[in-house]
């Protein structure tokens, strides 16, 4: 999938970015390390009528704003009884509501939840995936568009690889909370958004707070109407540092050898790959093998790898540059040598150039070192995971 | 209806404190946004408007062409209800023919306004982001388009500010007569008959304002029109105050900071 | 993509002109309607087919009912939708499946005029509530367009819902019985009252200036495609207004939108004088029909063998 095409850069500029980009130390455009970010605003909690939401605004004037809402729902219950007495009652309303769509989906849900009720591996995590949604609106896209589809469905993946959000989810046996995140981009994606819009969701799942429960066990939930007494999703702890928190998403990319984070636009278009790392912090109430292993770690909390996805770099898309000798318009004499040239002549001296003399778009894969290197740039002990997730403590909620 | 007006007879007061012809608060910012032409935030009360305006520009996409044949500008206006900006959750497909209608609206009204002929054979288009909607959407999108515009530095002719008046059981009860108010939040706009009103000023010196947009769909007596419409101008005269005093502020600023 | 023929400028100069000295191409005055013609579907079995001719401008409006399921969050009220299909048969400009703005606007008024002002009684078209009630589907077609689409359309969708009956119930219990048009006289529909659109369009009174306004009423298309702002009033012969709708257009002063209403009122009475004599007349005529020999017994040549399509 393409994330944008339409690169404004000739061969020649793009090589000569290229060959910037793979010195040692790379020269970036704006001069910045390759670990540095670019200067961002953030805010959080802007909206009155959402549950949480964040703004961040970046340097090149890339918008987005996400708002969470949270809605109670009825969980399905896992007892064959009220499944039966359930399934008839929705077939009733499903006639009346054909078409209405939102009726339909549940109904659909409820099959599904037929199926892995009776499973008992289940019980140990009491959240469900379809208990989040994440829904991204960029502007002059439609809905089912390739991009907003394949960013939402990432940034679900690293959420819910998560697995303790979808548990905080959880009321009792019989109600949950649905969490909506909705994203929306206020402008037109200058560099790939990924970052931006997993850095907002972030900030405002930190910021989103659900009424306190007043009933107890399994009774229809009651809530505190006391917005003050409310219940952040993250709870705030004394230790900032120590505190619980969503997965981020990075964008990391690779040319030659060099590592670059934050890749701007034109960093993009001759990036050799492009690579999408979601990390969280280890939590302490996580139960399992991986508790022990926390415990020995030397940092408080170390970060873990959740989600990893390579991106089609837009790179791929670029013209090729053409090498002088093949060009038939440089001068007669080079003119004259080129049309005698069969197509296999041309298409071995083009093979041969490599990208030696003129740009080339980049082939192939990342090489594993490459790939290791990167994941321990960003979760080792004081890694750029780390010094991301400090500065947005910066940030007020 | 669970929640009536009936309190604002006996004690003059609405529900939210404020008296019949007190707008809500309405606080504006333009030039929020460094990558568009021309870029405005504004809040009354809770309803939150983002705007941006692109342009005037050739049309983009294959659909250029025959359209964009004309001696005048094309404004195009593009509306996006986040689904968070309501009470309950709720998605709005695109197709949703309210707010088409006030694409439309917000279109045409501006077509007029602006002097489109000097941008031949180009597009100004306006996005606007609704954050969060607590009534007064329509007037809403107007004063912020407006605002995005002139931070655009298209030329119209005079400001379009907007806003909504209702009709509601007097306050004087022996009298048989409904008294207008200004400036709807979202509970009274789901009981009262009431309509949007959106103004255009005809500059320094040029006479009464112009009523540029009237919307109402809810039914209403005749005799009532008159006092709502009076007191919609005048509304949009205040409106206007309040939109002109961020413009010059915001120029203000923009000088000092060229200055240092 | 298809658009309509824009009059030449000096067509445009030339209705102007004549505008200005109180002149219209079909000689008629400024506040006057072209002739309205309303026919009803002539089988005696067919309820709610209206057809009406505002001057060479066409509607058709048929209305469908069917039993249905009720929106689960209106238990007590029956579902009513209106459809308006504006096809290349009502202008080159307009194509099937893509929307304009003449359609959303359309809809959105008749949406407005109908639904929301409750000038029809959706309770009654109840039967058991949550469960069953009936589904009143208004299908408006627009078969020739020559300006002034939204007053020909809500008069033809008024009509016909006045003139529709429902297939009469009986509730025993449980069981609901719904019957034909031959075993129960149909059910006229319960309306509250009846709005019209009333569309008045201006004009500038001078050149270069937006100042005085000439209004007009009833425009043909060539005389909508000059004009600089309309505004559309739906209200109801005691003077209650439905809705106004004015979309951006040349600014009016306040003091015109209130003789606007006025002027409108006039016309909204005319409308329901028209409609009230062209039922009774139609009932009178159905009433003659099936008074004389009784149905069965008609040898009529001319009977409709195929209802129309709508």
């Amino acid at each position: 999938m393409a994330p944008y095409t339409g690169i404004p850069l000739s061969p020649a500029e793009l090589s000569y970015l290229h060959t910037s980009l793979s010195q040692h130390p790379p020269i970036r455009p704006d001069a910045r390390s390759p670990t540095a970010f670019r200067p961002l605003i953030a805010e959080t909690d802007i909206l009155p009528a959402a549950n949480g939401s964040a703004r961040i605004c970046f340097a090149d004037g890339t918008e987005a704003i996400v708002g969470v809402k949270a809605e109670v729902e009825k969980t399905p219950s896992a007892s064959s009884h009220s499944i039966n007495s359930h399934s008839i009652n929705g077939e009733v309303a499903d006639e009346g509501v054909r078409g209405l769509g939102s009726g339909g989906v549940r109904d659909v849900e409820d099959d599904g939840m037929d199926v892995d009720g009776g499973e008992d591996g289940k019980q140990s995590s009491k959240g469900r995936d379809e208990w989040l949604e994440v829904a991204i609106d960029i502007p002059g896209m439609r809905d089912d568009d390739a991009l907003p589809v394949f960013l939402s469905a990432m940034l679900t993946e690293a959420l819910l690889a998560d697995g303790a959000l979808k548990d905080k989810l959880y009321i009792n046996t019989r109600f949950h909370w649905r969490l909506y995140i909705d994203i929306l981009l206020l402008s037109l994606p200058l560099s790939y958004p990924l970052p931006l819009l997993s850095l907002t969701t972030h900030l405002a799942l930190l910021a989103t707070r659900l009424p306190a429960l007043v009933s107890e066990k399994d009774e229809d939930p009651l809530f505190n109407d006391d917005w003050e007494a409310s219940t952040h999703l993250y709870p705030p702890t004394k230790d900032e540092t120590a505190r619980q928190k969503p997965p981020i998403t990075l964008l990391v990319m690779s040319v030659g050898e060099n590592i670059l984070f934050d890749p701007s636009r034109e960093e993009l278009a001759v990036a050799d790959a492009v690579v999408a790392i979601s990390v969280t912090q280890s939590h302490t109430n996580t139960t399992g093998p991986d508790a022990d292993a926390d415990a020995d770690a030397d940092s408080p909390n170390p970060l873990h790898l959740i989600a990893l996805r390579t991106i089609d770099p837009p790179s791929r898309l670029t013209a090729a540059g053409l090498p002088n000798s093949l060009n038939t318009s440089a001068g007669a004499g080079a003119g004259a040598a080129s049309q005698s040239l069969s197509s296999v002549e041309v298409a071995v001296t083009r093979e041969k150039d490599q990208g030696v003399s003129v740009w080339r778009p980049p082939r192939g894969g990342v090489k594993r070192a490459v790939l290791a290197r990167m994941i321990k740039m960003v979760v080792q002990a004081g890694g750029v995971g780390e010094e991301v997730l400090g500065g947005l403590r910066g940030v007020e909620i | 209806m669970p929640l009536d007006t009936s309190t604002y007879a006996l004690a003059h007061l609405r529900l939210d404190g404020r008296r019949w012809n007190e707008l809500r608060r309405l606080h504006a910012q333009i030039s929020t946004q460094a990558a568009a032409d021309g870029s405005s935030y504004l809040e009354q009360g809770n309803t939150k408007v983002l705007c941006t305006v692109s342009g005037p520009q050739e049309q983009k996409g294959g659909r250029g062409g025959a359209r964009d044949q004309g001696n005048e500008a094309k404004v195009d206006v593009e509306m996006n209800i986040a689904a968070f900006s309501g009470m309950d959750r709720k998605r709005r497909a695109r197709s949703d023919k309210r707010v088409q209608e006030m694409q439309v609206t917000i279109a045409s009204a501006f077509q007029s306004t602006l002097f489109t002929h000097l941008f031949p054979h180009s597009t100004i288009t306006v996005t606007l982001h609704i954050l969060s909607q607590d009534g007064s959407l329509l007037a809403a999108c107007l004063n912020a388009a407006t605002l995005a515009l002139i931070d655009a530095g298209i030329p119209m002719s005079d400001y379009i500010s907007s806003v909504t008046v209702a009709s509601a059981p007097s306050s004087d009860q022996s009298l048989d007569e409904m008294d207008p108010l200004l400036d709807l939040n979202g509970l009274e706009e789901q009981e009262l008959p009431f309509m949007t009103v959106g103004t255009c000023g005809r500059g320094p010196g040029g006479g009464e304002e112009k009523v540029m947009v009237l919307v109402m769909e809810t039914k209403v007596q005749m005799a009532r029109l008159e006092a709502m419409l009076s007191v919609g101008i005048d509304g949009c005269k205040q409106v206007r105050g309040i939109l002109d005093g961020v413009v010059r502020s915001h120029g203000k600023r923009v000088l000092e900071s060229k200055v240092s | 993509m298809p658009s309509e023929v824009t009059p030449s400028t000096n067509n445009h100069d030339f209705i102007l002109t004549a505008l200005r000295q109180n002149l219209r191409l079909d000689s008629r005055p400024l506040d006057t309607y072209r002739p309205i013609d309303l026919t009803f579907s002539s089988d005696p079995d067919t309820y709610g087919q209206t057809d009406v001719r505002i001057g060479k401008t066409r509607v058709l409006c048929n209305i469908s009912c069917e039993v249905g399921a009720p929106y689960p969050d209106r238990k007590f009220d029956g579902v009513f939708t209106i459809s308006c299909e504006l096809g290349p048969m009502g202008s080159p400009a307009w194509e099937v499946g893509r929307q304009d703005q003449t359609e959303i606007i359309l809809s959105r008024i008749l949406e407005k005029t109908v639904r929301r002002s409750g000038a029809l009684d959706t309770e009654s078209l109840c039967i058991v509530a949550g469960q069953k009630c009936f589904h009143l589907r208004a299908d408006i077609h627009i078969l020739d367009h020559d300006g002034n689409v939204l007053d020909a359309a809500c008069f033809a969708l008024m009509a016909a819902l006045l003139h529709f009956r429902r297939p009469d119930v009986s509730i025993e219990g449980e069981e609901v019985t719904v019957y034909s048009v031959r075993e129960r006289e149909p059910v006229k529909l319960t309306m509250t009252h009846h709005p019209f659109c009333i569309t008045t369009s201006f004009y500038p009174s001078r050149q270069g200036s937006d100042d005085d306004l000439i209004s007009v009423l009833d425009t043909t298309l060539q005389e909508e495609q000059c004009r600089t702002g309309s505004l559309t009033i739906s209200l109801n012969r005691h003077g209650e207004v439905c809705n106004i709708a004015k979309y951006g257009g040349v600014g009016i002063e306040g003091l015109s939108v209130l003789t606007c209403v006025n002027a409108s009122l006039e016309k909204a009475k005319m409308f329901d004088r028209l409609l009230k004599e062209r039922l009774a007349e139609d009932e009178k005529a159905r009433q003659a029909k099936i008074g004389a020999m009784g149905l069965e017994l008609s040898a009529e040549n001319e009977r409709v063998m195929e209802r129309p399509v709508g």
